[in-house]
Order: structure tokens, then sequence, then C-alpha cells
């Protein structure tokens, strides 16, 4: 890995290809950990897809608002760069010292003064198709690409823009923006970039279904793509979140959704690979539709294989089936019809039992897979990696976020086709490995905030200063600013007030430093937009003026004042003096908020020494952290030791037993065999472990934890296991293949029976691993002896994303699969001569298939067990099937809620080698943004308990999301460990005494802006009562 | 008064991370609502205790509305499932007791709802305005 | 009343506990009494308050277990009492290892009386178990009001209130330091009658806690129904949570925990 010349010192900086949520989540590891980061978009603002998604499966949690705070994080984020839209054109150099060519096209909007007031837009007459919203919409040539879009910057589409097709014309926008933004006179810029890494996270580009002839996507408007779908569903797309269909706006009331379009299909994409994600999103496009639909909707899924194998996914399946009667029909549709005389389209297709049947649909959703886009793939070319057959980067199971190109990083789905938290344990995976190339280099380029020494204002009485912002016509345009302005010099506190064109300018700040100096003022209210976009910058503005920067309130007054009362001026007016009066009334109560540092303890512990625990404790000591790796049996390397090849065919051996040396070599970790943990104590930064190894106990001080603690093999009942011997789990079989054991050899026939002990409802989950694992022993069998018969017994065949491949390439080979219902399963029995049979009724023929293999493997589930005792320790939580449970399905896929403790492999949920090594590197990634900070920031918006007024009746502490508040017995008082606490504010509403204050939003600041909110109407209903 | 004269006033307790994003977004969108609504930002639904809503209605609110993420979205992950008991409870309460429980209202807006944030606080107000002033209101300046 | 007595005798001479939290005839009168065993002859005087006679003995039992917190106390319990008890071991204000319930079941009139669903303790010493009463009446009939007419019924109510915080006072499971009815920024100060929120706050903090022991309608010198007002608000809990107050197999209470999934869904408007 660390290739870089001796002597020559890496450069501090990473650059990440792609800003989508994977780019944004390695972006954000490493500027978090000590490292400068330039993230390079080429749409004008950075999301990705998730940001065009509605909602996201299995939780059906909003995409956006999800997603949208780490945008917002990495945009303001002192160590990332945002480059957009920008390309990467060229790159030079090796590993730890890349020079990237970048080239920025021209935006024509000097983002420095655009304030994203939308006049602009307002006032350009050209319109065009909206590319964030497929085109069902329409948006203008000047534009911002979404309207959460980070940045939040306009932009001038060159392309449709009239200045630039009908030469020097127009320029409405030029005329009409109020602060000069736009400039004409731009062009492309190209610059050269130094860093130590390349992160590539450019994503997909979802399936054009063009050329499926028979579906007539182009011709038809109500066959729409599952991109289109989601924006239809989206809140903030074309129709506000109306289901209706494009051609006629009419809701529908029935919907088929047809799967593997794009995917699984070589004869009209040359896609011969499952995309992985569209059974999943099929399933919740279709929930989602029906809570959207005020009539009850039919909604139907043509599928092939119902792949829903990661976690709680198998649970959504039924649930959707179940609960919300969604129709699975198991069917490739052969073509669409337009059905004569209306929108409505009729789909054919061939139902199980052989008919062939038309139903009409009103709208019909083709669930397009996923592709790597062309500039990607030229992208790749420029960097000089290796592509598969399908255009995905090369990998290796054992590495699989290297590139061929050392130094080169690639996560998400440009790896392979994944879902959402599988490319974020990616991105963080990549980030560690950027983090253990470039060790030597953190910090080198990373900017530290600049400290600003801090007025102390505790004998000071509160002198408010309040600025009204005009925002060019924005506000000014509909309120009375300057009877805003004079009204504040009127209440309490207030001492200084003044009308600004633009608050938020460069300015301006300095105008508000000086006022803060002149007029001695230790309270500041902006009334401008929102305070979640410019809170950040006035705090910074008061902050450098020597007052603590919670000593500030903003009043809303643009965006939920006059851009929502447009037409209403006077009431709009009183509105924005009621919220100004509020919040000067609020910050009068303010007092500074303390932020203090706790020191860190520099060192890691990982439960498990599988191959997760292994990877975990490299990717952390590669980094340059102390680690203690625990294992509980006396030999490290876990259930890897029994897997025979990774599904590519790389064999695990030679990898385990180098990785086993390397942690045995490395000084900086610590292993402990035969040992388990007994006691935790301690938090983020700080804790302290007991182990215990043979009866000893050692206490170890650690500032992060991983648990890795693997899994197990179900060991079936069923199907005469454990009472022949030529019954095997997939593990055993492995074995067998490995030690050419003459039961595989000699055999003439082999079954293997799959979903052994998974998808049933003691455990209604998929173990993800077993259809790839059989797919890949059953190839294994017909290269010993092709004329073995292989069957293959499923309910789904899950090879999921490129796994595809061994499916396709076991079918060619003769491998026989033949599909059962679970209701109808196969039977297991030894025969009066001593043969095995298997009898299992086929679904096409619907007769039985009666077999005698010489050899049964048996796809087992992956179980977990006696786990609760760590969950406690470590006060992380489970879910019903016993797996941990991280602290966000989606976007926290290796944290817990619980801060500095993390999650990897088998122990989280079943997953393959080369996923639970992503997971082990994304959990040390994640663990090293704690350790590399010389302190745990704390303070500023947390809780406080009145240990005087306090009675211990615990009512706060099992309300804290964050387990932040233990009881303390002694003093018989609840504490906050503010080190925890992130000040959500559950515990101090629910205090009956009200003893605990969220600092800044404290009851009395609350009950203070209730009072002023609503002293207007005990005025007028004076007024009424006296008239 | 006459239905005609009365302005309601309605009080909203927004989270930081769902709803006042969704009424942002409402702005950022031009889309239009009543200006009787005055607005409490908190950092989570759950910040927002029945003490806070009591004191509000004595102190004259027509309506009360809180907003914050949907079951699922919460930024502090279940901050909002002590919203929904709460709100709950106290709208059963006020019920029993007369005191018009239906001056309560939560709803879960997310921070891509601009459209429902809207329509929400146009259907609330247009309700509290066929309501006319608080009975508490009225029991207390007859 | 000698099987109480025997009882009470045993735990204090075999020193299982430090003393014996109940009723002592003094002046005719039945008082609260600390039995201890160096004054074990009182035992024999040992009494069960007449229905009529209650005292909020778990309210007397804080201060004495936190004064010695190593000791285990008795204590005489009817039902309610023995529901306070379950309570306050929920609120961190008692320690179930040390404390004894001496069990008491009330008298049918006294179950009439308070409409009580439980009446008699887990343990049963004196006297015998009634029938319990299901449905309060006086709830039922509270809802059956138009709304307008249930608001203006309460407001009369709670127009009376003096202030004298008596219903606070009394309750054995108020056992905060600092009460919100004294919370300057939450209620308005100086007037009477208080806001007309007043009772309805205190019906928040009795939800999920009231244990039905009717001490603060006794106490009450306005006459207001606090007690049909809390039952209600047990009800709620019962009704939204199935939270059902006092009952040791409840489990936590809906108000300390926030709970694995959010079961209630939001009201349409």
């Amino acid at each position: 890995m660390k290739s870089q010349k001796q002597g020559t010192a890496p450069v501090g900086a990473v650059m990440v290809v792609g800003g989508g949520i994977a780019g944004v989540q390695a972006a954000l590891d490493l500027a978090d950990s000590g490292f400068y980061v330039y993230m390079v978009e080429k749409m004008p603002g950075i999301g990705g897809v998730m940001a065009q998604l509605d909602k996201t499966f299995p939780t059906n949690d909003c995409s956006m608002c999800i997603l949208s705070p780490k945008l917002v994080e990495c945009g303001r984020h002192l160590n990332i760069e945002i480059l957009a839209p920008a390309m990467v054109t060229g790159i030079s150099g090796e590993p730890g010292n890349f020079k990237v060519q970048v080239t920025q096209p021209a935006r024509y909007i000097d983002m420095s003064k655009c304030i994203a007031c939308g006049v602009c837009a307002q006032k350009c007459p050209k319109k065009v198709p909206d590319s964030f919203n497929q085109g069902l919409a329409k948006r203008k040539a000047a534009y911002v690409y979404y309207p959460q879009s980070v940045p939040l910057k306009y932009a001038i589409d060159a392309a449709e823009c009239l200045y630039f097709k009908k030469g020097g014309k127009c320029k409405a926008c030029e005329k009409f923006c109020p602060t000069g933004a736009v400039d004409f006179d731009q062009t492309d810029k190209s610059q050269e970039i130094s860093v130590g890494a390349v992160i590539l996270a450019p994503g997909f580009k979802p399936y054009d279904p063009s050329r499926y002839g028979a579906y007539h996507y182009a011709a038809y408007p109500n066959v729409v793509t599952s991109m289109e779908f989601e924006r239809i569903l989206s809140a903030s797309g074309p129709f506000q979140g109306h289901l209706v269909r494009p051609s006629d706006h009419k809701e529908p009331s029935k919907i088929a959704w047809l799967q593997c379009v794009g995917s699984r299909d070589q004869n009209h994409c040359d896609h011969s690979y499952c995309s992985g994600v569209c059974c999943m999103y099929a399933i919740k496009e279709a929930v989602i539709a029906k809570e959207h639909s005020k009539a009850p909707l039919d909604a139907a899924i043509f599928f092939m294989d119902m792949r829903t194998h990661g976690k709680d996914f198998e649970k959504y399946y039924w649930r959707a089936e179940e609960e919300q009667g969604v129709r699975f029909i198991r069917s490739r549709v052969h073509s669409i019809d337009p059905v004569p005389g209306s929108d409505d389209l009729a789909l054919r297709y061939l139902r199980e039992d052989g008919a062939l049947v038309t139903e009409v649909f009103d709208l019909v959703v083709l669930s397009v897979g996923l592709e790597v886009a062309p500039d990607v793939v030229e992208l790749a070319q420029t960097l000089g990696l290796e592509l598969d057959a399908s255009q995905f980067t090369q990998t290796s199971s054992f590495a699989p976020v290297a590139t061929s190109r050392p130094g080169i990083y690639v996560c998400g789905a440009f790896q392979g086709p994944k879902d959402i938290p599988q490319s974020v344990m990616e991105a963080s995976a990549s980030a560690s490995a950027a983090g253990e190339l470039l060790s030597a280099a953190r910090f080198s380029l990373a900017k530290k905030k600049p400290e600003y020494p801090e007025r102390d204002i505790s004998q000071e009485a509160p002198r408010t200063g309040v600025f009204v912002c005009h925002c060019g016509i924005n506000i000014a345009g509909v309120i009375d600013v300057e009877a805003v302005r004079d009204y504040a010099a009127t209440l309490p506190t207030v001492e200084y007030v003044e009308n600004n064109l633009f608050t938020c300018s460069q300015d301006t700040q300095e105008i508000i430093k000086e006022r803060i100096k002149e007029h001695n003022l230790n309270r500041i209210v902006v009334a401008s937009c929102t305070p979640k976009t410019h809170e950040p910058l006035f705090q910074e503005t008061i902050k450098e003026a020597g007052l603590n920067k919670f000593l500030f309130e903003l009043a809303n007054i643009r965006d939920q004042g006059s851009w929502v009362h447009m037409h209403e001026p006077e009431r709009a007016t009183r509105r924005a003096k009621d919220q100004v009066r509020m919040a000067v009334a609020k910050v009068s109560l303010q007092q500074p908020l303390k932020e203090f540092e706790l020191p860190i303890t520099k060192a890691g512990l990982v439960i498990g020494g599988g191959a997760a625990g292994m990877e975990a404790a490299l990717g952390l000591a590669g980094q340059g952290f102390k680690v203690h790796l625990l294992e509980k049996k006396e030999v490290l390397g876990g259930h890897a030791r029994k897997l025979l090849n990774a599904w590519t065919g790389e064999p695990v051996l030679p990898y385990l037993e180098g990785i086993v040396q390397q942690v045995n070599d490395h000084p900086l970790i610590d292993v402990h065999l035969n040992s388990e943990v007994t006691a935790v104590t301690g938090f983020v930064g700080n804790f302290v472990s007991t182990i215990a190894t043979g009866g000893k106990e050692i206490d170890v001080q650690h500032g992060a934890a991983i648990i890795a603690s693997g899994g197990h093999s179900y060991k079936p009942q069923e199907y005469l296991y454990g009472q022949d011997e030529r019954v095997l789990l997939s593990l055993e079989m492995d074995q067998a293949l490995k030690e050419k054991s003459a039961l595989v050899t000699g055999a003439k026939s082999a079954v293997f029976i799959q979903c052994v002990g998974s998808r049933i409802p003691e455990r209604p989950y998929c173990s993800r691993v077993c259809c790839t694992h059989s797919v890949e022993n059953a190839l294994h069998l017909k290269e010993i002896n092709p004329d073995m018969e292989v069957f293959i017994l499923y309910r789904d065949l899950r090879t999921y994303a490129l796994r595809e491949n061994l499916y396709k390439e076991a079918r060619e080979k003769g491998v026989i699969f033949v599909r059962f219902d679970p209701e109808n399963g196969p039977q297991v029995a030894k025969l009066a001569d001593g043969r095995l049979q298997v009898t299992v009724p086929d679904p096409i023929l619907g007769l039985p298939l009666t077999l005698t293999p010489d050899v049964l493997s048996l796809a087992s589930a992956i179980v977990v067990q006696g786990q609760e005792k760590l969950a406690q320790m470590f006060k992380v939580p489970l879910n019903n099937e016993g797996f941990f449970l991280e602290a966000h399905m989606k976007l926290r896929p290796v944290d817990f809620a619980t801060e500095g403790v993390f999650v990897a492999g088998l122990a989280h949920y079943p997953k393959p080698i080369d996923e639970a090594i992503a997971q082990a590197k994304a959990a040390a990634a994640r663990a090293a943004v704690v350790l590399s900070q010389d302190s745990i920031h704390a303070g500023g918006v947390v809780a406080q308990i009145d240990p005087e007024k306090c009675v211990g009746c615990q009512a706060c502490v099992g309300v804290c999301p964050f387990g932040a508040i233990d009881y303390n017995a002694r003093e018989d008082v609840c504490e906050v460990n503010q080190a925890l606490c992130k000040g959500c504010g559950t515990c101090a509403a629910n205090c009956p005494s009200e003893c605990i204050t969220l600092l800044g939003f404290s009851h009395k600041q609350i009950y203070t802006q209730i009072d002023e909110a609503l002293k207007e109407l005990s005025f007028s209903l004076d007024e009424a009562a006296g008239g | 008064m006459s239905d005609q004269e009365f302005e309601p006033k309605i009080l909203g307790f927004f989270c930081n991370w769902c709803t006042y994003a969704g009424a942002d977004l409402a702005g950022v969108s031009r889309l239009q609502y009543p200006s009787n609504i005055r607005v409490i930002r908190v950092m989570c639904s759950g910040t927002v205790s029945p003490h806070h809503v009591l004191k509000a209605f004595q102190k004259g609110a027509d309506g009360v509305l809180i907003g914050g993420c949907h079951i699922g979205d919460c930024h502090y992950l279940r901050g909002n499932y002590m919203t929904i008991k709460r709100v709950r409870f106290l709208q059963d309460l006020l019920k029993f007791t007369g005191f018009e429980p239906g001056r309560l209202h939560l709803e879960w807006i997310s921070a891509a709802e601009g459209p429902k944030f809207a329509q929400t606080v146009r259907d609330f107000t247009e309700k509290i305005r066929k309501m006319g002033p608080a009975r508490l209101k009225s029991a207390r300046a007859a | 009343m000698d099987k109480l007595r025997a009882k009470v005798r045993t735990l204090l001479s075999e020193g299982q506990v430090a003393g014996y939290l109940g009723y002592l005839i003094k002046d005719s009168h039945p008082l609260p009494h600390l039995f201890t065993p160096e004054n074990l002859e009182e035992v024999d005087q040992a009494v069960v308050a007449p229905d009529n006679a209650r005292y909020p003995l778990d309210k007397l039992l804080i201060p004495l277990a936190e004064r010695y917190p190593e000791a285990a106390f008795a204590i005489q319990v009817r039902g309610c009492d023995e529901r306070g008890l379950n309570e306050l071991y929920k609120w961190g204000q008692l320690d179930p290892e040390k404390v004894v319930p001496v069990g008491v079941a009330c008298t049918q009139e006294q179950a009439d009386y308070c409409e009580c669903p439980g009446p008699w303790a887990s343990v049963v010493d004196y006297g015998e178990k009634c029938q319990p009463v299901a449905k309060s009446l006086r709830v039922e009939q509270v809802a059956t009001l138009a709304e307008e007419d249930a608001f203006q019924e309460w407001l009369g109510a709670f127009k009376r209130c003096i202030k004298c915080y008596g219903c606070r006072d009394v309750c054995p499971m108020c056992f905060c330091k600092d009460c919100s009815l004294e919370h300057e920024d939450l209620m308005s100060t100086g007037q009477l009658p208080p806001d007309s929120i007043f009772q309805l706050v205190r019906a928040i903090h009795m939800a999920g806690r009231c244990i039905d022991c009717g001490l603060c309608e006794e106490t009450c010198p306005a006459g207001i129904p606090l007690r049909v007002l809390y039952k209600k608000a047990n009800a709620l809990v019962k009704d939204l949570f199935d939270y059902e107050t006092g009952s040791p197999t409840a489990g936590p209470s809906p108000w300390k925990m926030l709970g694995e999934e959010a079961t209630l869904e939001t009201k349409p408007m």
C-alpha cells in the first residue's frame, strides 16, 4: 500500500470525485479526521441520485430529510472545498502525491455574490426541461439545481440561455439581479490540484429503457422509469407529491412495476448483472404509492426472483404483500400495448400456470437498472483504471475499495451496483484506505478553526443590536423593513438598530463587528432569511467581534415572512415585528454557552478476531492508532477459516493467513486470545473496558470500540442433517471440496437446498450469502465432474449484483434450478437401499420431482447468539433477530447512537466476506474520526440538570435517545454527560419539575417567546372588549 | 365579535430539522399561507412540553400547531416518540375537560414537504377561524 | 387486628425492619405513628385507621427512607397505598428492597365511595376483600357532557380554587422539590383564581402516576372534583399506552421511556 518514495512526505489532501451520498460520506470522514478534501461534482450542486429519491427503504425515511444535513455539513466544512460543476481531466504522479487536472465550466454566476434569492430565475424567459425532475417539470435557463442544493447558488445553463443562443440579447437576469452576481464574461477554468489520494464516487446512471422496443417507453407518456416515479411521489417533485400519471394528470388506480429492465438481460442491454436494488425500491414505491393514493390503489410487481436480501428487507416484502396488499406476480412481461381510446396500457404476460394473460393498467413503472455512465468510463480511462466486463471497477474481494491503480479508491455504484448503506460503508472504507496511505500527513493541510478571545459579559446588562435585512427586494418588496427597524428600537434591551441591503454580505459583516464595538452590544438579532442557512455565518461574525456565538438570534422574516405572505404586506410586516420581538426577548435571556474539550485515549478496542475484526484492527493500526484486538477462541480467523473461496473464486485461506500474520506482526496491535469483555465504563473518547483472559482481568483504556463479534451457521434439525454424513452445510461442503473428499469427487448427483432456516417466521430474514455460495459450489462440482447432475432447489435465487454472472454461468454449465414454495418444500428421506431421496414439487411442471443425490448441501441460515451482554455493556441496541442495530439503517450503517461504538461483519447482518471487509474498514474510518481528534468537543446546546432541584426520579434517563443521562445513586440526582448529549431537549420537556434546561432553548426562553408571540393578541382582545 | 373580524392567533412549535426546514421550503417555493402564525423554533418536537402548550392557550393562543419529523426521520432518532405520546394524551385530556382539543394539532412535516407545510397552515388557520375565539379566552374576557 | 399486630411484632423483634409506619390512637384520634423495636409494647395499640381517617403514609415514608437509607421499613398499605409504593419504586423515590408492606383490605363502603378498582393490598393482613368497582360513574357522567357543558362545568370548578396547594401537599405522588404549580414562568402569580390551566398542569403530572387515593379531593376546600380528573387521566394512559398505573407488572411508565416503536398516530386535523 505504501508505495510512495521514501523521504517524500505524502500530501495531506484527498480528491473525492462525485458528490452523491458516497462521495459526501467519504469527504466528511476524511475532513473530520484531519485531511483537506476537494470534492469534484459534475452537476452544479452535490446530492446525487439520493437527493432525487422520495423515500428510502426499508424505513420509508424521507430521502432529502436525512441527506440534507450531511450536504449542509459538507458545504460548511472548513476542510471540504466543493468544486461544482467540475470534471477531472487528467492525472499524474504517484500514490501520496498526485497532480490532478480539474476543469470547471463557467457558471456565469459569481458564487460569492449570489444570495440565492431566485430573481434571475423569475425573470429568465427561457423554460427548459428540469433534469432534476427527470424532465417531468420545467425550470428556467437561470436556475438552482434543486431547492436544497449545496452550494445554494444559481447557475446559468449556457446551452439554453437566450443570451448565448441569440448572441448578446436578453440578459434579464443580469439586469434584475440585486447583487450583480450575474457575470456573462466568466470562462471555463482549469487547474491542477495536488492530492495524496483520489476517491472515486461517481455513482451510476439509470438505464435508459428506450431500447426495449416492446415497452414503448419513449412513445407512451404513462410508461415511466422508476426514477421518474420517485419524482412523481416526491413532495418537492413536479406534482407536489400528488400521485398522478403524466399524460392526463389523472390519479391512477392500477399501477404495474416491471422488474429487471436493463438488468439480468443481455438481449436489450448487455447487462448480465442484477442491479441489486430494484426489487426493494419497487416494493417501496408500491407501498408509498398506496399511501399517497386516496382511492384504493392496485399495485402489482412483475418480477423474476424477489431479491430482498438486505437487513429488514424480507420483512418489508412480507408486510407489503400481507398488510399493504401489493400483488407480486412472478413473470417477465412480454409487451406493453396501448388501449385504444384511452391513455391506459395493456400488459401481456405469461402466468405461472402457463396461461397468457392481458391486464390493463393506468401507469407502468419500469424498474430500471444501474449502469456506469459513459463519462465515468471515460474518467476511468483517463485515470488508467481497469474495469470489468460490465464496466464497473475491477476490485478484489479482499480489498473491495482499491482500484487497479494504487492510491485511487472507489466506492458506491461504480464499484458495482449496490444500495445506499453499502455505498456509505464503502465510502467510509475508502476514507480509511486513503487515511492509511496518508497517515503521516494528517493535519498537514487541514485547517483548524481560528480562535478569538471572548469578551466577558457576565457583569453587563443585555444590550441588543438589531439588523433588519432588505434582501434587495426579497424582503423590502413586501415588508416595511424601516418600520420593523423602528419598532425594534422600542423594544427592551435594544440599544442599536439598522437596515442593511444585504445583511449577509461581506461588508455588512464588518459593519456588524464595528457596531458591536461602538455600541458595546452584547446580543445580536438579525431579521432576514433562515437560521438553517445563515445562522453559522452571523455566529462567526459576532465571534470575531469577541462575543460568544450563542448570543445571537435570527428572526426569519423572508422564508417564513415576505415570501409566504406576498400579497399581505401589512400583515407580513406585523408578523415580522412579532418575530423580531420574540427574537429580542429570547436573546436577551441568553447567556454565553461554554464549549469545552475532553481528552481522548487514542486507542481502539476491537471485539472479535475474525476477518472483520482483523481488518478493522489493521485499518485503525494502519492509521497510526493503538489497537486491542479481542478473540474469544484460541486462534484468529473466525468463520473465514472454513470458507473456501470468495464468490469471485479468490481463495480465502492465503488471504486470511496474510492478515493474521500482519495482525500478529503489527507493533500497534495487542492481540488478546481466549478473551472477552466483562465490563465497560466511560464514554466516547474515554472508555475503560475490562478484558478477562483465562481468569485474569485487565483494564484497557480506549477512545472507541468496534464490535465484530461474528455469527454462526444455523444447525438444522431438518433434512437428516446430523443423521446422515452425506448431508452437509455449505461450509462443510467447502471443506469437502477443499479436501477433495470422495463424497464430492465420487458423486454423480448433488442437490442443494436453499433457505434452510432463513425467510421463515421465526427467522424473518434472508441470509444473503447462501444463494451465491451454493451456486459457486455447484460450479465447483461441475468443474470436478462436468457430467455430475447438480440441482439447486430454491425459493428466489438471490445472486444479487455482479453475482448474477455466476448464476448465468451455472445455468450455462447445466446446473438445474428448481423453484419451490415454502408451504410445499422439499422432502428428504433415506431409502431402504441406503440412498438419499429428495422430492420436491416442480411448480412449473406441477409434478413431483424425485432425486437421489449422492451428496446434499443445505444452505443454512446465519444466526447470532449471545450478543445481549455486549449490547448491554456498550449501551447499544439489538434488533428482534439479535443482530446489532445501527444508528441509522441508511446513512449510519456502522455507527451506533451511542457515540464511539461501531459495528462490522456478521454481528450486524449476514454478509459475504468482501462486504464484511468493507464494513470493517468503514468502522475503522469512523473510529478514526474519533481517535484523530485531540479532544472531544462538548457543550454548546446541551441539556443541564440543576442538582439542587433534581429529585432523582429518572424520567429523563429513559427518554434520552443517546443514553447521555445517568442516575447518580450516591447524590440521588441525574446527570447529563455533555459529551454524549446531542441537544434535542426531550429530557427537558420530560422533567416534571423542569429542572432540566436545554441551553439555548431554556424553558424560560420558550415561555417568554410564547408571551411575546401572543402579546399583540391580548391587545386586540382588549380592543374587541372595549369596542 | 363577528367571524369577519376574528383573526385567530396561531402559535407554531417547529422542529429545526424537518418542519422548520419544510416551512423554509414553502418560502423558497413562494407558497402562500395566512400570516396568523407565529413560529417558535425548537431543536426537536420532543422539546415541546405539555406545559408550553397549556401556557400558550392560557396566554390566548387560538391554535397551537406542533410540527416534527416523520416517525423514523427524527434527527435525534426517537425524540418525536415522546411528542406523539404527549400530544395524544393532552388532546384527550382537553377533550374530557371541554378545553377544545381541536385547537392543538400535531403534524409530521418533512424538510421536503413545503407544499404540505403551506397546506397544513392554511387548513389549520381556516379551521381555527371557523371555531372562533378560544373558549378559554372568551371565558376570561367575560 | 391480631394478625396484623403479630406480623408487625415479628418484623420489629426479628430486626427485619427498623420501624413500622402505621396508625396509633392518640386522644381518640388515629394518627400516623412510627413503631420501633425500642417501643415494641406500642404495637398492642397499632390499629388500622377507619375509612374516614386516612393519611398519606407513603409520603411520610419517603423522608424516612431518605434519612435512613440503609434501613428497611414496614408500612401499612391499602390498595391505593400499595399502588403508590409501586409507582414510587419506579420513580426512584423508594427502594422495594427496603419496604415491607403490611396489607389492608378496604370495606365495601370505602371501595364504593372511592370507586376503587383495587381496594386491597397484594397481601391482606387485615380485613376482608370486598367487591372492586371496575367503572367510575363519576367519570362516565362527565364524559357524557357536551364539550361546551364540560368546559363550563370544569371552568366553574377551577374558578373556585383558592390556590392553597392542599391537593399537592397531601399527594403521596408529589415528590418534586420544585413544583410546576409555583413556576412563575408557567403560572401567573398573585392572582385568584389561578390560571385556568392550573388544574390541567397538575392533571398532566398525575397521569400514569395518580394512585387514586382520593386524599386531594378530600383535602380540597373548594370541592373541586379532582379525583374525576385524575381518574380520567389514568384511564387515558391506560387506553393510549396500555399502562396500568400502580400495577407492579405494568412495566416502565410510558413517561419514562421512548419505547422501541411509535405505536400512536397523529390525529387528523
